[in-house]
Formats: structure tokens, C-alpha cells, sequence
């Protein structure tokens, strides 16, 4: 496992603590950084170092094991599991997300980005590294 | 000058080294309990720790005078505890009142708690060290000395006080599983606050010190209690009488070599670090208004952790305001009325 694997979360932000943990965690995955067969710190342990309640920690180590990425291990946290099988598109998720997006690009749009430079963040957003 | 005069200008001097030595036991960028900026702690906080420490020896100077004259003006109070007990009081509470008005100074430097928290996902090493067998070791000791106090049973010495024969390794072993419970959920449920690097690696060292030192009381408990026991039986003679302390000497002097090695690496290893190395770690991750009376107690209901980081003195206290402390609270009461009841 790679050195410099963090989650990190903000207090004060309007995002739940479990979907920040679960986002940076999803980011880590999909950018390859966990790979398959890499341990997580155990509920517990996350949950004490980050200062949040177990069940917080808990919620997001299950959404990601929902999603096909995580097993989850009793008592000692969770492993990275290979997705092999191709999933199921859930589009009502996917719809959900899309609008979320559209949302996202019509405020950068007001911020001056021009749709050209949405485009580009996107597609490098889209291949795992920095816009 | 009397023994009672001798034994006050000990405690009183011991006291004041330890309170004096106080504020550099902290990690580099707490101050009397304080976060502040580190550069304002190796700073401008220098002239707040000078004007505490001449407080402290201002207080023990004038209890040892108290201590030494009180006898010349006063024939027949060279003797008894009050001559202890009234300066050892006095200096105790000057040096408390100078670490709670350096303590207030330091609050107007503190940095806000940061809401944003970062940790890291890679597991731990959270085991005991030297293994579970190691941790075992203890009540090897005591249930090998039971074995032969049940093999001589009927040849124990019944000393001046009536002892159960048992007593003593049964208390031991409720002792010794009180210090394992402790080093296990030290182990386990203390906060990481360093992310990752050196500073990482420094505090993960640390606290396996601590929880080996627990370990290691629990093994010189048990071979303390195993040799008094093997004392109390004939068939063994009085080889080891009157000397029966130096047992666990030499695990005591390990403990107090590492108390040396705490002050030189300072609480978390953090001082043994390069500032460079550790430029991402501020403060402990605990809220300074969680600390209460100076810094003394910390008492957070929303933090998960059961041990958190002392800012006054080295290793590990207590979150007061988690349930789970309170149940290990509760053990370690517990743990001298069983004694009594198992003793006598």
C-alpha cells in the first residue's frame, strides 16, 4: 500500500462526515491507490483518530462495501476487494448524480469558467488526476 | 535537624524540580496545557515559563524556610507529620496557583481548534509488544507459585497478620489484568495524531513505551508477590529476607530509564523530531476547552478515544466524559477491595 493514504473530513462542512470519509475512501479506489487485498483500519480505530462517532466510520466502510468495494471484516476494519463482475448500471443513481453535476457546472459557469475549461476538468476528473 | 525535617526538604524539593520541568514535558506547541503557535512557545512563551518557574521556587523556598525555622520558634514541633505535611501543603499550592495563572496567560495565545481532521488508512500496529505470550507471562509466574504453594500447603508459615496463602498471587493476577486491560486499550483506542512520516513513526513509538511499561509493572507485580509467598514457606528458607524488594529492581530501573528517555523525547517523541518533520501536527487534536482545571482533567462526551494525550506530565489520561473510561475507573477501584477481601 502506497504511503500518504489519508481521509480527511470537514466539521464544518455541509456534506455528511460519513460521505466525506466515503468520497475520499472512493477516490483512494478508484484512482487505484487501495488495491485489491489492502486492509482499512478497523471501524474503531478510524473513527477514534478522525474524532467522530464509530457508527459515522461504520456507515461509510458499508456504503463502500455496498457499492462491491469493500468487505467487510469483523473486528478488523475492512479489506480491498476486486471488482470483477461488471455491476449493474443503477440509472436512478446515476440520474441523481448527472443533475448533481449539472448543478456543479452551471455554478462554475457563474464563477466565469467558460464551457470549454468545464470540459477539460472534466475529462481529467473522469482519468484520475487533478483538474 | 530532625528525620520529619530531612523528609519535607525531599518532597518539598522533588515537587519543585517536577513542576519546574512541567511546562517542557508538553508537546513543542502546547504551553501550559495551551495550543499556541510553536514559534510563540519557543518565543515569547519563554518569559511566561520564567516567570512560572519563579513562582514555583519562590513557593519552595519559603516552605523550606517555614519548614526549617518553625522548630527554633516553636520548641516540639520538629516532630510529627504537621512539620511535612503544612510546608509540603503550602508549596504544593503555590506551584498549582502558579501553573493555573500561567496556564490563564497562555489561553490568550491559544489557536483555534481546527474543524478539519485528517487520518490516515493505513492500519497500525496495534498488538502488545512482544506478543500475547509475552503479556501471558505474569500469570505464569503467579499460577507456578500457586501450584507450589498448593504442593506445601500444609507447611505455609502463618505470619504475624493471618494471610491467606492464596491471597497475595490472587491479587496479583486481578492486578496483572487490570495492567494488561489498561495496555490493551491504550494500544487500541488512543488517538494517532500524527498522519504519517517521522513524527508518525516517533508517536507510534511512544506509545508502545507506555504500553510496555504497563506490561512490564504487571511482570514485577507478579514476581513481587510470587517471591513473598515462596518467603512465607520453610521448605525454601529465608534466602531472600529483608531483600525481597530488590526482585523487581531490575524491571523499576528499566521504568525509570524510560521516564529519562520521556523527558529527552518529550510527550508523543515530538521533541526528538525535527520541526521540518513534523510542520503538519498541531497540538494534540483535542479542544483545548475539553481540558479542565489547568489542563488536568479532559473531559469531551463527542470524542471517541478513552486515552488521550497528558498535557500536564507525560503518557496517557483519561477521557472523563466516555463511558468506557469510567468502566476502567471503576476496575482500578475495585481492584484494592478485592485485595482486601482476598488478603486477609
Amino acid at each position: 500500500m502506497a504511503g500518504a493514504l489519508r481521509v480527511s473530513l470537514n466539521l464544518e462542512s455541509s456534506v455528511p462526515a460519513y460521505r466525506q470519509i466515503a468520497n475520499d475512501l472512493r477516490r483512494h479506489l478508484v484512482e487505484e491507490r487501495l488495491k485489491p487485498g489492502d486492509l482499512l483500519p478497523p471501524i474503531r480505530q478510524l473513527a477514534v483518530d478522525l474524532g467522530v462517532h464509530f457508527n459515522t466510520v461504520a456507515l461509510a466502510y458499508r456504503m463502500l462495501a455496498a457499492e462491491g468495494w469493500l468487505e467487510l471484516k469483523r473486528r478488523r476494519g475492512a479489506a480491498v476487494i476486486a471488482r470483477n463482475a461488471p455491476r449493474a448500471v443503477d440509472r436512478r443513481q446515476v440520474d441523481h448524480l448527472l443533475r448533481q453535476l449539472a448543478h456543479i457546472a452551471a455554478e462554475l459557469r457563474s464563477v466565469g469558467m467558460s464551457s470549454r475549461q468545464i470540459s477539460l476538468a472534466l475529462r481529467r476528473l473522469a482519468q484520475g488526476t487533478r483538474p | 535537624m530532625t528525620s520529619a525535617s530531612w523528609s519535607m526538604m525531599l518532597v518539598v524539593s522533588v515537587n519543585a524540580i517536577l513542576f519546574h520541568a512541567m511546562p517542557r514535558f508538553s508537546r513543542p506547541d502546547i504551553l501550559f496545557a495551551v495550543t499556541v503557535p510553536e514559534a510563540f512557545a519557543a518565543g515569547a512563551g519563554r518569559t511566561l515559563v520564567a516567570r512560572y518557574r519563579a513562582i514555583v521556587w519562590s513557593g519552595a523556598t519559603a516552605a523550606l524556610a517555614i519548614g526549617l525555622l518553625l522548630p527554633a520558634f516553636l520548641p516540639g514541633s520538629g516532630q510529627g507529620g504537621m512539620l511535612v505535611i503544612g510546608p509540603v501543603a503550602g508549596n504544593m499550592m503555590v506551584a498549582l496557583a502558579a501553573w493555573l495563572l500561567a496556564h490563564r496567560k497562555a489561553r490568550a495565545h491559544a489557536v483555534p481548534f481546527s474543524d478539519v481532521r485528517v487520518a490516515s488508512l493505513v492500519p497500525r500496529d496495534t498488538s502488545l509488544p512482544g506478543g500475547t505470550l509475552f503479556a501471558a507471562g505474569p500469570f505464569a509466574i503467579l499460577l507456578a507459585t500457586a501450584v507450589l504453594v498448593y504442593t506445601y500447603r500444609d507447611d505455609v508459615r502463618a505470619g504475624p497478620i493471618t494471610i491467606k496463602p492464596f491471597g497475595p498471587l490472587v491479587f496479583g493476577g486481578v492486578y496483572v489484568a487490570m495492567m494488561l486491560t489498561m495496555a490493551v486499550s491504550l494500544a487500541r483506542t488512543t488517538r494517532q495524531i500524527a498522519v504519517d512520516g517521522l513524527a508518525a513513526a516517533a508517536e507510534q513509538r511512544f506509545r508502545r513505551v507506555n504500553v510496555l511499561v504497563l506490561v512490564l509493572t504487571g511482570y514485577a507485580v507478579a514476581v513481587l508477590l510470587s517471591v513473598t509467598t515462596v518467603q512465607s514457606m520453610p521448605a525454601f528458607g529465608d534466602a531472600l529476607s529483608g531483600r525481597v524488594w530488590l526482585v523487581p529492581m531490575p524491571i523499576m530501573l528499566f521504568n525509570f530509564g524510560v521516564a529519562l528517555w520521556m523527558f529527552r523525547v518529550g510527550q508523543g517523541g515530538q521533541r526528538a523530531v525535527a520541526p521540518a518533520a513534523r510542520q503538519e501536527v498541531h497540538g494534540d487534536a483535542t479542544p483545548d476547552h475539553a481540558w479542565k482545571v489547568g489542563g488536568l482533567l479532559y473531559f469531551n462526551p463527542r470524542d471517541p478515544a478513552i486515552w488521550v494525550e497528558n498535557r500536564v506530565g507525560f503518557g496517557y489520561t483519561l477521557n472523563m466524559g466516555n463511558a468506557r473510561a469510567w468502566l476502567l475507573i471503576g476496575m482500578m477501584m475495585l481492584a484494592p477491595m478485592i485485595a482486601a477481601r482476598l488478603l486477609f
